[in-house]
């Protein structure tokens, strides 16, 4: 792009000004406005933009026109109006949760499966306990997927359905891969109990946000279903999703990276003792 | 701590005026440069011009509506002025200022002396120039050059079959469709000029994931401008050939459909939205970390966060037709589409709000604007989850708690950044600060008479207030009101001509700036102010997303943290 | 804590970024799709619901040769920037010619046909749903065929010019992206028009 010429001064490429790119917009305006005038003002426009393709094919082919420009180096002082940087001494525990192995985000999906496999226990106890049939379950999910389903018995939900085998299929089969990625990609934030947070607290959550809006969702499914059963499966698919999760190997984040050789290499012994030296420094703070 | 940089300046550029005529040699300067610069300030300089037109605009339709049964503006010239007064500030005001900004900016952030292709860049800024003209040539000879000149009155999104040749006779509904046209390949030219530049004229070291976040933003948009302003294009040239060549596509009595015109204008409408209010996230992300001296919190939340909103705004464009029907499927996603967009758009507020937690808040003119865009744009933001619930929309929609609403978005936040973004790079653009004096008074004033006006807008919708009525009955209890929402305007317009009057004695009489006057860190700053038309004598190398903190603090680059 | 340090950059490590020309028409090419899928979702929206006569299914004829005819352009131009690459001018005019033929053959052909469906059957952009919606579909198309093989017809001239060589490759190779996109619309416009509308 730029070659030395003299000692400090570079000469630039640069594009030419041109005046066709200006004059291609004017002839296709004129165009246009004849439309609204009289073509007599086309004509002119067509005149005008022919004349710029070629003055602007001219000049972009074989090569495109460059003109050099002068450019000359000056020094300019290039410097911050405040004080130079001067970290406060930070607490060697500063950051000491941040993990140094984390679960992949993808072993999330194979947990999500997992757990939507799971899931299918409870549901279908449920419909075979309360309305003796195996496709209740399935039949209730897929009517959020059809509208005309809104208004049908519980008798007409108790029978097998294709369609509606194949929607609850989809539908369970998204869902259940979504909150499996969901819970991969929040599993870093809590490193100490995978289990306990996945397998109760996040079904939970997810319970209650559902709760209050299957209403607007779903509403055949949220006149018939029953919560009692909903949280249980809730809970085997978060139970099973924890399970196959941890069963992953983990990797390593650039914290582990950022870590001195002896620490990395098992030398030194875990990052907590080594947190555990400082705590008298603590107590002076 | 003290380093040096090679900084430049033009050598041996003799002014045009000694030879010939020199305001003719300075026309013919502009009209032929190819400089992303000059192209930039044109943008800019246009759009002004008609940010001000369009401003009387609303400026008239508002004193119509001070008082019932006000006779101001017929009701002729009323639909007139609202058409022209949307049309002009979505396509003449809004896309060529954040054009004009993107233009002068991105390749000076990312290192490079011009955009990818510099002549397409000249060529988009004319046909929009151009077909801005076009569009009020029509209040001269709107209805053919022999009749008495109108402007369009078929409001800004133009529903079929209004735009029929049986409901529109004469030429001025063509002038509305071909101008947008023209404007879109504009558009179009500039969105492909910004995502090809962005990929392959980085300077060394410019990583994507080193790129300004303001670039990114800007990538994002005009890829968003690809798939949303073609459709646009494509319902005009359908509009066309029903006018022109008696088509049937949006014709009623043939079979046509008037509800496919509406999908078709809200899937280009409703992402315009985005591609009108990223550029304002753009600014903010630049502007709130130098005046929070801070690095940007999020990066990498921020980048996602903006294609995730790329993205689901391709999706809920029908909100804007709940009125029409669509039945409670297609309610129901597109309102949870809708409200989904809230998650991204929350991620990018709570980030800015982090970037200002605990940092060295400095406020100059250009932050407070920003200050002022976080507030109403979280309340804009409310009310559009508000609107996005098909019930509630029922009841309000086509009413003025919309106009409200979107001008919320629309001045509260978009307007609010273009102007902070006016007070932080004029230095940059002129080497001249602007008054930070006159600064105040242009945002206090501008505050007091947008919240006047755009809080108080909200009333009369709820009320029951329609849009686009030229008047009113003194007993609907709407009188109160628009009094005040009618008085906030002029607040408004004071402020807009003090602004008016600081940018252009700014630039005779203001303070010299300097290559870096907000001790800023991109590299834009590291060259003089104006920067020359090669940008940079050597193409800077970068290290990290903040090369000019790398060069002020040796001590502590950001190098390391990356 | 501290003692993590950045990992030096290779300073000579080669600074690649994609060609602007290749973007560009990447670019262009999302843009115009998204007008032909507009365009096609007006058509499959207004299938079957013209009030009047004619309908596709009584005027149209499946175009099997030109169709061929235009996607065989694709491979011919694909080797027109294959023998450039390689510095064979000569056989890169060749197939360059070939393909501004097989274009022209196309549109011939669909001229026939406007021909044949606007004297011979009565159908205008003006007679019914189908008529607007078919013109203004096939025609879009059929105007960037025209505008491709303008763009081919200049390259083929300059070639033959000998004002061309290997450094023109890659222009050569952004137009022949277009031309494949053009192609792969009428794969679609054929089976919406001409398969699934009939």
């Amino acid at each position: 792009m730029e070659q030395k010429s003299e000692a400090g001064h570079n000469a630039v490429h640069m594009p030419s000004p041109t005046v066709w790119p200006m004059v291609l917009a004017m002839g296709l305006t004129l165009i246009i406005t004849g439309m609204v005038t009289s073509a007599a003002v086309s004509v002119l426009g067509l005149i005008l933009s022919l004349a710029s393709v070629i003055g602007w094919f001219r000049e972009v082919l074989p090569h495109e026109a460059h003109q050099m420009v002068d450019a000359v180096e000056e020094e300019i002082e290039i410097s911050s109006a405040r004080k130079s940087i001067d970290r406060l001494p930070i607490d060697p525990m500063h950051r000491k949760l941040v993990p140094l192995e984390i679960f992949r985000i993808t072993t999330g999906i194979k947990g999500g499966i997992a757990g939507g496999i799971a899931m299918i226990v409870p549901a279908t106890i449920f419909s075979l306990l309360k309305y003796h049939s195996f496709w209740y379950a399935t039949n209730l999910m897929a009517a959020g997927g059809f509208v005309s389903w809104a208004g049908q018995s519980d008798q007409f939900l108790a029978q097998f359905h294709l369609e509606g085998l194949l929607a609850a299929l989809v539908i369970h089969t998204v869902a259940s891969v979504l909150v499996g990625l969901l819970y991969g990609a929040m599993l870093p934030m809590f490193p100490r109990w995978p289990i306990l947070t996945a397998g109760f607290l996040a079904p939970l959550l997810w319970t209650g946000l559902l709760f209050s809006t299957l209403e607007f969702i779903s509403p055949v499914l949220n006149e018939r279903i029953s919560w009692f059963w909903f949280i249980p499966s809730q809970i085997a698919f978060g139970l099973v999703c924890g399970f196959v999760v941890n069963l992953q190997a983990k990797v390593r984040t650039p914290q582990f990276q950022a870590l001195p050789f002896a620490l990395r290499a098992g030398l030194h012994g875990a990052i907590g003792e080594a947190g555990d030296e400082t705590h008298p420094k603590d107590g002076k703070a | 701590m003290v380093t040096q940089t090679p900084v430049t300046s033009i050598a041996g550029h003799a002014p045009a005026s000694q030879h010939g005529s020199r305001a003719f040699d300075v026309v013919y300067d502009w009209i032929t440069t190819v400089d992303h610069k000059k192209i930039g300030i044109m943008y800019i300089v246009y759009a002004l011009i008609f940010l001000v037109i369009a401003g009387i605009e609303a400026l008239l339709m508002r004193v119509q509506l001070a008082v019932p049964n006000n006779t101001f503006v017929s009701p002729q010239s009323f639909n007139r002025l609202f058409t022209m007064h949307g049309t002009t500030m979505v396509f003449f005001v809004g896309m060529p200022i954040l054009f004009g900004f993107g233009n002068y900016l991105i390749p000076l952030m990312i290192g490079a002396r011009d955009m990818a292709f510099p002549r397409l860049n000249a060529f988009s800024f004319w046909i929009s120039a151009f077909s801005g003209f076009l569009l009020y040539f029509s209040y001269f000879a709107g209805s053919g050059l022999y009749g008495a000149g109108t402007a369009p009155d078929v409001g800004w999104f133009a529903y079929a079959p209004l735009t029929a040749r049986v409901f529109s006779p004469g030429h001025s509904t063509d002038y509305w469709t071909l101008s947008v046209l023209l404007s879109s390949i504009g558009s179009l030219g500039t969105a492909l000029n910004i995502v090809a530049t962005t990929l392959s004229m980085r300077c060394p070291g410019m990583k994507l994931s080193r790129m300004p976040l303001l670039v990114w933003l800007y990538f994002v948009t005009s890829c968003i401008a690809f798939i949303a302003i073609s459709p646009l294009s494509a319902a005009q040239i359908m509009l066309v050939i029903d006018r022109y060549l008696g088509g049937h596509f949006f014709d009623t009595q043939a079979g046509g459909s008037a509800v496919l015109w509406m999908h078709f204008f809200w899937i280009f409408g409703h992402p315009e939205v985005y591609i009108l209010v990223l550029p304002a996230f753009a600014f903010a992300n630049e502007i709130i970390p130098v005046f929070s001296r801070k690095a940007i919190f999020g990066y990498p939340a921020m980048v996602s966060a903006t294609v995730g909103i790329g993205f689901i705004s391709m999706g809920v464009w029908a909100h804007h037709m709940f009125t029409v029907g669509l039945g409670p499927g297609a309610n129901a996603f597109f309102t949870l589409a809708t409200m989904v967009i809230a998650v991204p758009t929350g991620i990018k507020i709570f980030n800015w709000l982090a970037t200002m937690w605990g940092g060295n808040i400095h406020f100059s003119t250009p932050m407070i604007f920003s200050i002022g865009f976080l507030f109403q744009f979280l309340v804009a933001g409310l009310t559009g989850v508000m609107l996005a619930a098909a019930p509630f929309d029922w009841q309000l929609g086509n009413s003025y708690f919309v106009v409200a609403h979107f001008h919320y978005v629309l001045v509260g936040a978009i307007l609010f950044m273009i102007f902070a973004a006016f007070y932080y790079w004029y230095p940059k653009m002129t080497g001249r600060m602007l008054s930070e004096r006159l600064g105040k008074w242009h945002f206090w004033l501008f505050v007091i008479g947008f919240h006047l006006t755009f809080d108080f807008m909200h009333i009369p919708g709820i009320l029951g207030m329609p849009r686009r009525i030229y008047t009113y009955e003194a007993d609907r209890g709407w009188a109160i009101w628009n009094m005040i929402v009618s008085s906030g305007a002029i607040f408004q317009t004071i402020a807009t001509l003090i602004f008016v009057y600081n940018l252009v004695v700014s630039y005779f009489k203001g303070a010299v700036a300097g290559p870096d006057p907000w001790d800023a860190w991109t590299l834009e700053w590291s060259t003089s102010s104006p920067p020359p038309s090669y940008n940079f004598a050597k193409t800077p190398t970068v290290e990290s997303r903040r090369p000019l903190w790398d060069l002020k603090h040796p001590e502590e680059p950001d190098t390391q943290y990356e | 804590m501290s003692t993590a340090v950045a990992v030096a950059h290779q300073a000579n490590e080669e600074w690649r970024q994609p060609s602007r020309g290749i973007v560009g028409m990447a670019c262009l090419i999302a843009a115009e799709s998204a007008i032909f899928i507009i365009f096609v979702v007006a058509y499959i929206f207004y299938t079957g619901k013209s009030l009047t006569g004619p309908t596709p299914r009584e005027v149209l004829e499946l175009p099997i040769f030109s169709t061929i005819c235009l996607l065989s352009s694709s491979i011919t131009v694909h080797f027109a920037v294959h023998e450039l690459r390689a510095s064979k001018v000569r056989l890169s005019a060749w197939w360059l010619a070939a393909t501004v033929l097989l274009g022209s053959i196309f549109i011939a052909s669909t001229a026939a046909e406007w021909y044949k469906l606007i004297y011979h059957d009565g159908l205008t952009i003006r007679t019914n749903l189908f008529g607007t919606t078919f013109y203004s579909l096939v025609g879009l198309h059929a105007s960037h065929v025209i505008a491709g093989l303008i763009m081919l017809g200049l390259a083929l001239i300059f070639t033959l010019m000998g004002k061309v060589n290997q450094s023109h490759a890659e222009r050569l190779e952004v137009l022949s992206i277009y031309w494949h996109f053009v192609d792969a619309v009428w794969v679609v416009v054929f089976t919406v028009v001409y398969i699934l509308g009939r």
